[in-house]
């Protein structure tokens, strides 16, 4: 007997002995497959219906929202909701409130947080390891807990009702932001550094050179906790700001939302404006967002 | 670069971890020969920025709290010294221990649940499928949604007369309650809210946890005979350790400061039956303008997110955790 006549006796000894232990026939594998995917399509529909029907109830006149369920899909293009938001709503200029609020704070964070991380990871200083212990230990402060503080901060600065206000705390990096990156340059190889460092390359140089390209992962990730963080912000801007030429579109959301009560049709409309760049924003980096996500776990 | 793969899969090893390398680590070398003096002056520019938003937006408030917490301060007068007493009146006028109560409950209806479906949603994700992958991204949209915007179309979507859930309810001839209006429904409500917003998050995590096991032990399972359940709680449950103190230290962090969702759902009512800490907090320093019984209470929530945090790490450290290696 051949070796492979052999190889294939024994394989077909082992789908003998393991068809058993699935015991499932080819019918039985297919009905588990349409199962899963019964399954899937069942959650699918959960976490996308929600977004579907505000979008059907955003495009309908006030009185189809209240006349027929909010499955059936708007009949016309009627954006009326969208421009009541945006002019009487004063929207636009939450929205673009929110905009300038949220590039601010992310440039800042991702900037100095890259500054601060290449300084960890790679240059030697007294006092480095206690420095960086102190940001470790800020990770257990919760965000709930510094409010009442910064308030009284922000009061005393006299910045309340200012855009500065709204980012200035998160805007010199963030500590969690700052452990990742750390993180990812010490992986980068120190002989790369050593030939620029040799061809007299100034640290700075050598972060924006070298540093920065080779660490594309880390800064999307961390552009995206920034910015998701900076627009989705709810609790700070609602303490710092209290005229609506400061408000971002959360706090104009939820007072429209408490004003409006049974105008569905505005307050639906007005959070699509809201979820609105953030979608545009998922569906062009989704695959991106995904793996930025997984590499946020500390270990 | 090219990766070389070998040919034959390394034997499957189980390794107990013994102690995990410092957070820390072992240092990186670099500068040799450089006066301490010099090299700081060289770092100082880099750390600067962040060490000044780190000292003054996150050490010094943490310091500040427990004085506020200590004085009877109104914004209008001066701060006058109250000691203990804030803390004493929090729960004998504001209630403080009906809040806690409140905020534990909503962990736990939502921390449980949130975890297991995670986990679920992960193990049904893991089969190497077509069309996972789109699955996987529309579970993730609602973490990266608004909470501001996704309660407001959940408080439509639970609207007694006008809302999906009971419209569905009555095609099949039941009368649906008065959810957000009601105190035995509402915070109900509001944990599933805050289920859909994360769990697809979470999910990711769990998912990431059990592509990193090697297929072999699954293997090597399956010939002596383990069944796929035998196999999720011998291989992958215990593999997945880690990931889960993960997934559960930030997730309960997480939901201790809930308000977002709370503040456009129900603002605390009905009643005071969904008030819980850290909106009360919120009631009673930037309504009330009782900052000093308002930092007492962010004290005892830091506290209180503190006990679960560590009272979770022991829990885990007590378990073994296993590493693979080749």
């Amino acid at each position: 007997m051949t070796s492979r006549a052999l190889g294939a006796r024994a394989a077909a000894t082992v789908r003998a002995v393991s068809a058993p232990r699935t015991g499932l026939s080819t019918g039985g594998r297919a009905v588990r497959i349409g199962l899963l995917y019964l399954i899937l399509t069942v959650i699918a529909l959960v976490f996308m219906v929600p977004y579907l029907l505000t979008l059907f109830a955003a495009l309908k006149p006030i009185g189809q929202i209240f006349s027929e369920p909010a499955w059936v899909p708007p009949k016309s293009l009627y954006l009326s909701n969208f421009r009541y938001d945006f002019v009487s709503g004063d929207f636009l200029r939450y929205l673009a409130n929110t905009a300038l609020v949220t590039v601010a704070l992310t440039l800042g964070q991702v900037i100095f947080s890259i500054m601060g991380a290449y300084a960890f990871a790679r240059l030697h200083f007294p006092g480095r390891d206690k420095i960086f212990w102190l940001y470790l230990l800020t990770l257990m402060v919760p965000n709930a807990v510094t409010i009442i503080p910064l308030y009284t901060m922000m009061r005393m600065a006299h910045l309340l009702n200012t855009y500065w206000a709204i980012f200035l705390p998160y805007v010199l990096g963030a500590p969690y932001t700052i452990f990742l990156m750390r993180q990812f340059f010490r992986n980068i190889p120190q002989e790369v550094i050593d030939a620029a460092r040799i061809d007299g390359c100034s640290e700075w140089r050598i972060l924006a050179r070298i540093i920065v390209p080779l660490s594309k992962p880390v800064i999307v990730t961390a552009t995206l906790i920034a910015f998701v963080f900076g627009w989705n912000n709810f609790l700070w801007p609602l303490i710092v700001t209290n005229s609506q030429s400061h408000y971002v579109l959360t706090i104009g959301l939820a007072n429209f939302q408490s004003n409006m009560n049974s105008q569905w049709n505005y307050s639906l409309a007005a959070s699509v404006i809201t979820l609105f760049p953030l979608g545009v924003i998922f569906a062009v980096f989704q695959r991106h967002i995904i793996r930025s996500i997984s590499i946020t776990q500390i270990r | 670069m090219t990766r070389v793969v070998s040919p034959l899969p390394a034997p499957a090893r189980l390794v107990k971890r013994k102690k995990r390398g410092g957070i820390i680590g072992e240092t990186s070398g670099d500068h040799v020969g450089r006066s301490g003096l010099q090299a700081f002056f060289g770092a100082l520019p880099f750390i600067t920025p962040s060490f000044v938003g780190v000292t003054l937006f996150l050490v010094i408030p943490v310091i500040a709290l427990f004085v506020i917490s200590l004085l009877n301060y109104n914004l209008l007068s001066p701060a006058t010294v109250a000691g203990f007493e804030n803390y004493a009146n929090i729960f004998r006028f504001d209630d403080a221990a009906h809040s806690l109560g409140v905020t534990v409950y909503y962990v736990l209806l939502n921390i449980p649940l949130q975890t297991i479906v995670a986990l679920a949603m992960a193990v049904i994700l893991n089969s190497k499928r077509r069309g996972m992958g789109i699955y996987r991204v529309l579970f993730v949209a609602p973490y990266l949604s608004t909470p501001v915007a996704t309660a407001v179309i959940w408080y439509w979507v639970f609207d007694p007369k006008l809302g999906v859930v009971n419209a569905l309810l009555s095609d099949v001839g039941i009368t649906g309650p008065q959810w957000l209006s009601s105190s035995h429904w509402a915070m109900p409500v509001v944990a599933a809210v805050n289920i859909w917003q994360y769990v697809g998050y979470n999910m990711l995590f769990f998912l990431a946890g059990l592509q990193a096991i090697p297929k072999q032990l699954y293997e090597a399972a399956a010939l002596d005979g383990a069944g796929p359940f035998k196999q999720f709680f011998r291989i992958s449950l215990p593999l997945l350790n880690s990931t889960m103190l993960f997934v559960l230290v930030t997730g309960v962090i997480g939901s201790f400061q809930v308000f977002d969702t709370l503040y456009v759902l129900t603002q605390g009512g009905p009643g005071n039956s969904t008030e819980v800490l850290n909106l009360k907090v919120y009631q009673v320093a930037f309504v009330d303008f009782r900052l000093g019984e308002a930092a007492a209470m962010s004290v005892l929530l830091f506290g209180v997110i503190l006990i679960f945090s560590i009272g979770q790490f022991l829990f885990f450290k007590n378990r073994t955790t296993y590493e693979y290696s080749a």
